[in-house]
């Protein structure tokens, strides 16, 4: 792993950085490449850490075939290429490079991918006379633990990590155009490894058998309990209101204002009596009512007037033109004298009519 | 009427008649459409359905004083609350001077608007004010028309007390915030809930005294107290009483069942004790015969949910759902909540079941069934932002949560600030910053939502690995309106951004003005604050390096003496490069005694390059006699330096 920065550092090898494959590859091959040293060494109390690691690098050079189509790595585009194409490769884009093809090792080496990761970084930008020539690969691996749960990683801290790590190196020179920098388009976040990614049928398991009779009886009911409960329901939903229209709704329900539309029949709704039984009087006269003279229209007056009212209600209207008729009836004889009640017969005729 | 029904047929018929000469003379018959009953509201929520939420409006809350308009999150809440203070104001009064309000003006007269009827030892009350007030839910007014009615030697119903013991119970005895003021139930935030995690029940309360003041009490009574004890977490007492009722024979009601089983994890330590105990009383409920609900299958998911990563917990999860689908019960939003927490943990294993649960619930209107519906959609967006890290979820999400009325289950400002901070930064990661800023920060910034400062943050960090500090300009505007400047770590991160991405163009005076901002928003702090940000050496340094990439020179001036000045005070010292800067501008302007004030401070900090600086200065600029001596002080002898 320590030859890793050393490609950094020749300049032709740098376009190798760019690709991560490329670049998995050539960690790859240096792992190799160390972990034969380390069996000619004849260690053999590592030989077992040795066999761990053989297994883990054939594994990693497998999952490097797959890796190809699953990750998407930025790149500068074509004419973002050309742009840059005489300064080399600029040292923004290769940061951002290293750092994502880290992140991907990281992620494919089974362990704790941030330990990885942040152990990668520190090394490859670690000036080399810093690092001790005999450190090799096997010194790092040993280290680590071969753990196979992934942890969740906490992508913020790790990038701060990363660009603290980067700021340190950041060349002061920096005459980046921006175009150039702007080609360097954040990638999506590496997904974590999940667990079950196929479908999970949410019914398709087998059920718990408990409840299997057919019929069920309701218990006994706290009335008030469910109405608070519908209550506090009802009040968690009612938020501010957000234009006038909710906030009518609200006072409406609330009854601060007259409900819609506004008509005669305000807070009347209890009994459940038409507005024409209220209006429409003249057919209590139907039947004994004779069809014309001072009778009739003076109990048509009465009518018109009781229509008018909306302080009593319809029963006590009828109740009202009810009282008439009796009146009438009792005075009868008199009325029939003085010609204000037509005859029986006339007015069975009338009625027919 | 049917006189004019029947000309207005007769007329039809002549018409068709007369105009469709073949026609025949089978009768035609006209359909009169029945009378659609309307309710109240129902108009006015046919217009409402036709406005929708304008994202470049203010809340409809704010918008009464367009130069009151409150921009940022402390002072919305501080805006809304005044409000709210305002009409708790008015019902104060109202209860105060209730003498005042009798004046019966409007026909039929509106009842809210009186004030309310209080009782006092004196009053003579029957059991139908004691129906109302338990009706009005006012909670110490019932227990003292109550206790009153009890003096009094007044007959109070069984009924009557079953209604108010579970009045009682369901409040535990305590008054609860009126319907009225909305607003602040909007903005309590979910310290309630945190509060809830400890028991709350009032022993010995007023419920507890009329509980034991019925004589043998039935299924009703035994239920409401359970219930009220196990919703208070005095659990306990609860599940003594459950076993009291059932040693006496008596079967309470489902929703007792329910209650118990949901508190399992404050009656049970372990895991499998905890399951054995759910799946005890779900068999004790079959044996009652009892119809288990809604409730029951949310109880059984929520003690799942606290019972740890393991993948029984998850068979189990699904086996309940599974068993309650076959008798007929939905599960509601509230039970995807739990199966979601259950699946999903922090320490577990990644699971994408939300996408399951998605494809179940997505392009429906949902209605609330369970107080815990509201933690849904706050949780599937921390579960698309922390676990899965997927944006097409969160966007389903979100299009979910603004379908229909759907809105409503946000619960409160406090979830929906949660919900927006997470779909930002999810987003601000994912998308392209350009199509970011574009549809979705110009979208919902600042009147849907205000990015805290930690979104803030994050938003500038991506500005700064995509160097497009074009947005600078943009996003410190919407910091200095949303109170973030007085971050100190979101100032710094401004000022690296800016001072890191050198322009050439109009910017650069926006960087200037920005940081000459800055610079003043530290110096004009007001004295009494508590955590007040100082200058450092270094930020100083990025300020004088923005003003003097401007060329204000003047400004600059300022900074190198605030500098200076502060020389003990000051912690850190700027970079080299900010001050060789300043004496390249001094150079500039002909300014040779400021460029030696500046090599002072360099010599001073210890850096080396003061004679490198101070040898740049001799070449550039003739100096004098007295310029010469003050340098050589510093710097010793300057003919035998040359300049770089």
């Amino acid at each position: 792993m320590n030859k890793l920065h050393l490609f950094l550092r020749t300049p032709t090898l740098n376009r190798k950085l760019l690709n991560p494959t490329s670049c998995l590859k050539e960690i790859c091959s240096n792992k190799s490449f160390s972990s034969e040293s380390d069996n000619n060494d004849k260690k053999p109390k590592k030989e077992e850490a040795i066999s761990k690691l053989n297994d883990l690098l054939k594994k990693m050079l497998e999952d490097d075939v797959q890796l190809e189509p699953k990750i998407k790595l930025a790149q500068p585009s074509y004419k973002k290429e050309k742009f840059s194409k005489k300064k080399s490769i600029s040292k923004e884009p290769v940061k951002e490079n290293i750092v994502k093809a880290v992140k991907d090792v990281a992620n494919t080496i089974p362990g704790d991918p941030k330990i990885t990761e942040s152990e990668l970084l520190t090394k490859l930008l670690t000036p080399a006379v810093e690092t001790p020539a005999t450190y090799n690969l096997s010194d790092i691996v040993k280290g680590m633990k071969i753990d196979r749960e992934t942890k969740p990683s906490e992508r913020q801290t790790r990038a701060e990590q990363v660009k603290n790590i980067l700021q340190r190196f950041k060349p002061s020179d920096q005459n980046l155009s921006s175009s150039n920098q702007r080609s360097q388009r954040r990638q999506q976040i590496p997904k974590k490894t999940v667990e079950s990614s196929e479908k999970i049928d949410l019914f398709g398991s087998a059920p718990l058998g408990i409840f299997t009779k057919k019929e069920y009886i309701e218990g006994v009911e706290n009335k008030t309990w469910k109405s608070l409960n519908e209550r506090e329901l009802k009040l968690a939903i009612t938020h501010p209101p957000a234009n006038y229209y909710q906030e009518m709704i609200l006072w409406t329900e609330q009854g601060k204002i007259w409900k819609f539309p506004i008509d005669n029949e305000q807070g009347m709704e209890s009994d459940s009596v038409s507005f024409d039984e209220h209006v429409f009087l003249e057919r209590h006269l139907e039947g004994w009512c004779p069809s014309k003279g001072p009778i009739r229209h003076f109990m048509e007056l009465v009518c018109v007037g009781l229509s008018k009212n909306p302080y009593i209600s319809a029963d006590a209207k009828k109740e009202h033109i009810m009282w008439y008729k009796n009146y009438f009836e009792d005075k009868k004889k008199l009325l029939l004298e003085v010609g204000a009640f037509p005859a029986e017969t006339k007015s069975k005729q009338k009625s027919v009519e | 009427m049917s006189l004019f029904l029947r000309f207005r047929l007769r007329n039809i018929q002549k018409n068709t008649l007369g105009k469709t000469f073949y026609s025949s003379k089978a009768e035609e018959k006209i359909e009169i459409p029945n009378r659609i009953p309307r309710g109240p509201t129902d108009i006015l929520r046919a217009l409402e359905s036709t406005v929708s939420r304008d994202p470049t409006a203010a809340h409809y809350k704010y918008h009464d004083d367009p130069f009151l308009i409150p921009m940022s999150n402390v002072g919305k809440r501080t805006f809304a609350m005044a409000q709210e203070s305002g009409r708790k104001a008015a019902h104060w009064i109202r209860k105060e001077h209730a003498d005042l309000f009798n004046h019966r003006e409007c026909e039929p007269p509106i009842e809210t608007f009186f004030p309310k009827i209080t009782f006092n030892k004196n009053s003579k009350v029957t059991e139908e004010d004691l129906k109302n007030v338990i009706d009005d839910v006012q909670i110490s007014e019932a227990v003292n028309v109550y206790k009153i009615c009890k003096e009094n030697n007044i007959e109070v119903s069984q009924v009557s007390q079953q209604k108010l013991l579970e009045l009682l119970c369901y409040y535990n005895s305590e008054d609860t915030l009126d319907k009225e003021f909305i607003e602040e139930r909007w903005f309590r935030q979910s310290s309630r809930l945190k509060e809830k995690q400890r028991k709350i029940w009032r022993d010995g309360n007023f419920a507890e005294e009329l509980f034991i003041s019925i004589e043998n009490p039935t299924a009703e009574v035994y239920s409401a107290i359970i219930q009220g004890m196990a919703k208070h977490l005095q659990v306990e007492r609860a599940w003594q009483l459950f076993e009291e009722a059932q040693q006496k024979g008596i079967i309470v009601n489902t929703d007792t069942y329910n209650s118990l089983i949901a508190v399992s994890n404050y009656l049970k330590e372990g895991y499998d004790q905890r399951w054995s105990f759910a799946f005890d009383l779900l068999s004790d409920l079959n044996r009652a015969n009892l119809k288990p609900n809604l409730g029951t299958l949310n109880s059984v998911l929520k003690t799942l949910s606290t019972m740890g990563t393991g993948r029984v917990t998850k068979t189990y999860t699904l086996q309940v759902l599974r068993e309650f689908k076959d008798i007929g019960i939905e599960p509601c939003l509230a039970s995807w909540y739990y199966v979601l927490i259950t699946f999903c943990k922090d320490r577990g294993p990644t699971s994408t079941i939300l996408t399951d649960i998605l494809n179940f619930v997505e392009n429906k209107e949902h209605k609330i069934q369970d107080i815990t519906d509201t933690n849904f959609f706050v949780t599937a967006m921390d579960i698309c932002r922390n676990h899965l890290h997927d944006v097409d979820l969160a966007r389903r999400v979100d299009k979910m949560l603004n379908f229909g009325s759907n809105y409503d289950l946000m619960g409160d400002s406090y979830k929906e600030s949660i919900y927006y901070r997470n779909y930002f930064v999810l987003l601000s990661e994912s998308l392209p910053l350009e199509e970011f800023m574009r549809d979705i920060y110009e979208k919902y910034v600042p009147h849907i939502y205000v990015p805290e400062p930690g979104v803030m943050g994050e938003i500038l960090k991506i500005v700064d690995i995509n160097g497009a500090i074009e947005f600078i300009p943009k996003l410190w505007s919407d910091m200095t309106v949303f109170d973030h400047t007085n971050r100190e770590n979101l100032l710094e991160t401004v000022l690296d951004i800016m001072v890191n991405n050198e322009i050439e163009s109009e910017l650069k005076e926006n960087f200037s003005n920005i940081a000459w901002d800055i610079f003043n928003r530290i110096e004009n702090q007001n004295e009494n604050r508590t955590n007040k940000i100082m200058f450092t050496g270094d930020l100083l340094g990025k300020i004088l390096t923005l003003v003097t990439r401007n060329k204000d020179f003047i400004k600059s001036c300022t900074v190198m003496d605030k500098l200076d000045k502060g020389h003990s005070t000051i912690v850190g010292v700027p970079k080299i490069e900010a001050l060789s800067l300043f004496v390249d501008q001094c150079i500039e302007e002909k300014q040779p005694s400021r460029a030696i004030s500046c090599i002072q401070y360099c010599s001073d900090s210890g850096f080396p390059e003061a004679t490198i600086l101070a040898a740049r200065l001799n070449e550039k600029l003739t100096l004098d006699e007295n310029h010469l001596n003050n340098l050589s002080k510093i710097v010793g002898d300057l003919s035998t330096m040359k300049a770089q």
